[in-house]
């Protein structure tokens, strides 16, 4: 192979979905080159980085791989071929050991055939590279029994001892403490002197030039830019990672918002949360973003009683509140409305009459019995106000579509008639036509005297409807701006900076 | 019951059933067979009826009230109100609110008693009467053209009139908006109004009751997004909804699901 060719040269691919598309994508990578990746929640990157290991072949254009034409058509035979995606829900296996999983599919190849493989070996191989690599986890604990960090150092390790010749990192750095770093920041440049080429997906400006040779912006599935480390400003790569604003769609009727109700001081729960502080006002939109992995669910569900943070306090009117379970949180007047609700809400099974008013039976019951008449009324009645379509009460779920599910979750948890509202991911996935009637809703809630903490990662969301924004980065609120000072690149630039 | 408001609701029942008898508008309004024909009397020497052997008979090509007819309430389905209602969380104390003509801006009129020190140009009769109404808001009708049937005034005098103000928040009631988001109206007077306090206005927003949706009057306006946004009722079509938002337009719609926090 000509060593000035690429190691891997990407041509015009592109790639459809059905909600998302890459397209255009012209992009290299050479060999013991470090190139960073950078973009928004849901810019494209570990889709682009699935297409290059594996995982779906593309639409069309052109994979080269030293300097050949390949079309993978599956990760096993991209591995095969030297490309490892370290992606952290995949080929790690939680009930086998650290070593095993440090091993995994090299281990016939290492040694012999894999029935006689000898664990103690094994073991004692996987001492001698964590020593050198200077990683402190015994090779025989149970991989399901480390934490996010620590996994991604195994994982690490993995594409060091896999003589992959293309490593693709994906935010290995996200909850990772500065050693961690120090030593996963090793391994990389291990790799690069070996000649590896890595991809390296981050979402953290301080590692573009601490560790990347060239950093590519992905925005909206197209590559809006490549640049070398050295040279690149952190200004244009944020206007890259922005590209056009749409914010004006969001229809939010503003109003001058009302005393504090609820106040959140030192909120902290290793490795992510480190002592997250704000307050909400009465009638007041507060939106909190922030990029993958820096707590947002984590924080709602903290909120709302689901995980017990290990410290922090939390005051409901001047009064401080302990709230150990959704019950208590719902007491006080919280409801959240997650953010999956394919898992954590709708149930699919059940009817809209079942599924709307299962938070809020006692409304119902008198006498001991469930007044089935009031429960139909009342579910008629939040069918018409939010436009739940096709909306017959004996409607089973599974046969609504994500918008109208979305919109009978919202309902629910408006029948509760609390005070604030924790909205996670409220629109995501959704229809524009549902978005609209649940932004109109908000808007509604707010003006009878909720308020609501509305979490998403889409900016424009945020922008287009909150008073007033908190970004979530390195576990803390990085800054608190108003709507008026509000702008993508503001949030981009503290959402990307945990240095 | 005073004299004026029997004589309206006589006036009213005749123009229905053309003939009335004296015990049916004695039992009607509540009042002694005397008292109805004394009303009766009255309204025959303004020309109105003809009394007849108990009862009487309306004057054929009468002419009607016109000031009747511009307190009359606009018809609506609850859609009008609504609407209004949601443009009324957009005006605030001390504002300068214009008002084009139009029913759902008559119900937003009536709705500003609810707020104050508000300065309220418009062009339509009805609304500026509702607004005269109330203490603490100050009126301004701007002078022109009459159109008969809009009861509303147009021209190049309303506009120079116009000029004259700066507004905060003006409400463009719009006749028509088709598959294009193209928004219509049913005169030119009224598209060169519109268009003219376009340019005059700080916010702008248009108000539009889903059933005009899918029709078209006359006159071309130009696309919503002309405008800051638009206010309709929320069963609005879907493909609307989603169309506005694609091209990014705030829709503000009249979802009122919320019943309050405990």
């Amino acid at each position: 192979m000509n060593p000035s060719l690429p190691l891997l040269e990407l041509k015009n691919v592109r790639k459809h979905f059905a909600d998302f598309q890459l397209d255009e994508i012209d992009l290299n990578l050479h060999k013991g080159e470090i190139h960073v990746l950078i973009g928004e929640n849901g810019s494209g990157k570990s889709t682009l980085m699935k297409l290059i290991s594996g995982w779906f072949p593309p639409d069309g254009g052109a994979i080269l791989y030293r300097g050949e034409p390949v079309q993978f058509r599956s990760i096993h035979e991209a591995q095969r071929n030297g490309i490892i995606y370290l992606h952290q829900d995949v080929q790690s296996f939680n009930n086998l050991s650290v070593a095993e999983n440090v091993f995994f599919g090299r281990i016939p190849t290492f040694w012999g055939i894999r029935s006689f493989v000898d664990l103690q070996r094994m073991l004692a191989e996987c001492q001698l590279v964590f020593a050198e690599l200077k990683i402190s986890i015994d090779p025989a604990t149970q991989l399901g029994n480390l934490g996010y960090a620590e996994r991604q150092l195994v994982a690490a390790a993995r594409g060091y001892v896999s003589a992959a010749e293309l490593v693709i990192f994906d935010e290995p750095t996200s909850a990772m403490s500065e050693p961690d770093r120090n030593i996963l920041f090793d391994i990389l440049s291990r790799l690069n002197e070996k000649g590896t080429g890595i991809f390296y997906i981050s979402h953290r400006m301080d590692e573009i030039r601490r560790i990347g040779n060239r950093v590519s912006v992905i925005h909206k599935g197209r590559i809006r830019g490549t640049e070398d480390c050295d040279s690149v400003d952190k200004s244009s790569l944020l206007k890259m990672m922005s590209g056009d604003v749409l914010k004006n769609r969001y229809p939010r009727i503003g109003a001058a918002p009302g005393p504090v109700v609820m106040k959140v001081k030192d909120i902290s729960l290793k490795p992510i949360l480190k002592g997250v502080e704000f307050h909400l006002r009465r009638g007041e939109i507060l939106g909190i973003t922030g990029l993958m992995g820096s707590g947002r669910t984590l924080l709602a569900n903290c909120l709302f009683g689901i995980v017990r943070p290990e410290k922090g306090i939390i005051e409901i009117n001047g009064e401080k509140v302990s709230i150990r379970h959704p019950i208590e949180a719902m007491s006080r007047g919280i409801s959240l409305i997650p953010e999956d609700r394919a898992e954590n809400g709708i149930f699919v099974h059940h009817n809209l009459i079942q599924n709307i008013t299962t938070a809020t039976l006692p409304r119902f019951r008198s006498k001991g019995i469930l007044n089935e008449s009031y429960m139909r009324e009342l579910t008629q009645e939040y069918v018409r106000e939010m436009s739940i379509k096709p909306g017959n009460t004996g409607d089973i779920m599974d046969t609504y579509s994500g918008g109208n599910q979305q919109k009978v979750m919202v309902s629910r948890w408006l029948m509760n008639l609390s005070k604030i509202y924790i909205m996670d991911e409220p629109t995501r996935g959704i229809d524009a036509a549902s978005k609209v009637d649940i932004y109109n809703a908000m808007n509604d809630m707010v003006d009878k005297g909720a308020s609501i903490i509305l979490i998403s990662s889409e900016i424009e969301e945020i922008l287009g409807m909150s008073d007033r924004v908190l970004v979530l980065a390195g576990g803390r609120i990085a800054a608190e701006m108003n709507r008026k000072e509000a702008t993508k690149e503001r949030i981009l630039d503290f959402a990307t900076d945990e240095g | 019951m005073y004299a004026i408001e029997r004589t309206r609701i006589i006036k009213k029942y005749l123009e229905e059933h053309e003939h009335a008898q004296v015990h049916t508008l004695s039992n009607l309004l509540g009042v002694s067979e005397v008292t109805v024909r004394r009303d009766l009397e009255h309204l025959e020497k303004d020309g109105w009826l003809t009394r007849t052997h108990g009862g009487a008979v309306i004057n054929q090509n009468e002419i009607v009230d016109p000031l009747l007819e511009i307190l009359e309430e606009p018809e609506d389905d609850g859609s009008r109100d609504e609407i209004a209602s949601v443009a009324l969380r957009m005006v605030k104390d001390g504002d300068v609110v214009m008002l084009t003509n139009g029913s759902v801006n008559i119900r937003l009129a009536v709705k500003l008693e609810e707020r104050s020190n508000l300065t309220v140009l418009t062009n339509d009769l009805s609304i500026a009467l509702r607004i005269s109404l109330q203490d603490s808001n100050k009126v301004v009708l701007l002078g022109g053209d009459m159109d008969k049937s809009e009861k509303a005034l147009f021209g190049s005098m309303a506009l120079s009139n116009l000029r004259k103000f700066y507004v905060n928040r003006l409400f463009i009631e719009v006749d028509g908006i088709n598959d294009n988001l193209q928004m219509t109206v049913n005169s030119q007077e009224k598209a060169d109004l519109i268009l003219g306090s376009l340019e005059l206005s700080e916010h702008s927003i248009v108000v539009c009751p889903s059933d005009r949706f899918e029709t078209s009057a006359f006159y071309r306006l130009g696309k919503i997004s002309i405008a800051g946004g638009i206010i309709s009722n929320s069963k609005l079509n879907e493909d609307y909804k989603i169309r506005i938002f694609n091209s990014n337009i705030p829709l503000f719609t009249t979802v009122a699901a919320f019943e309050g926090s405990q």
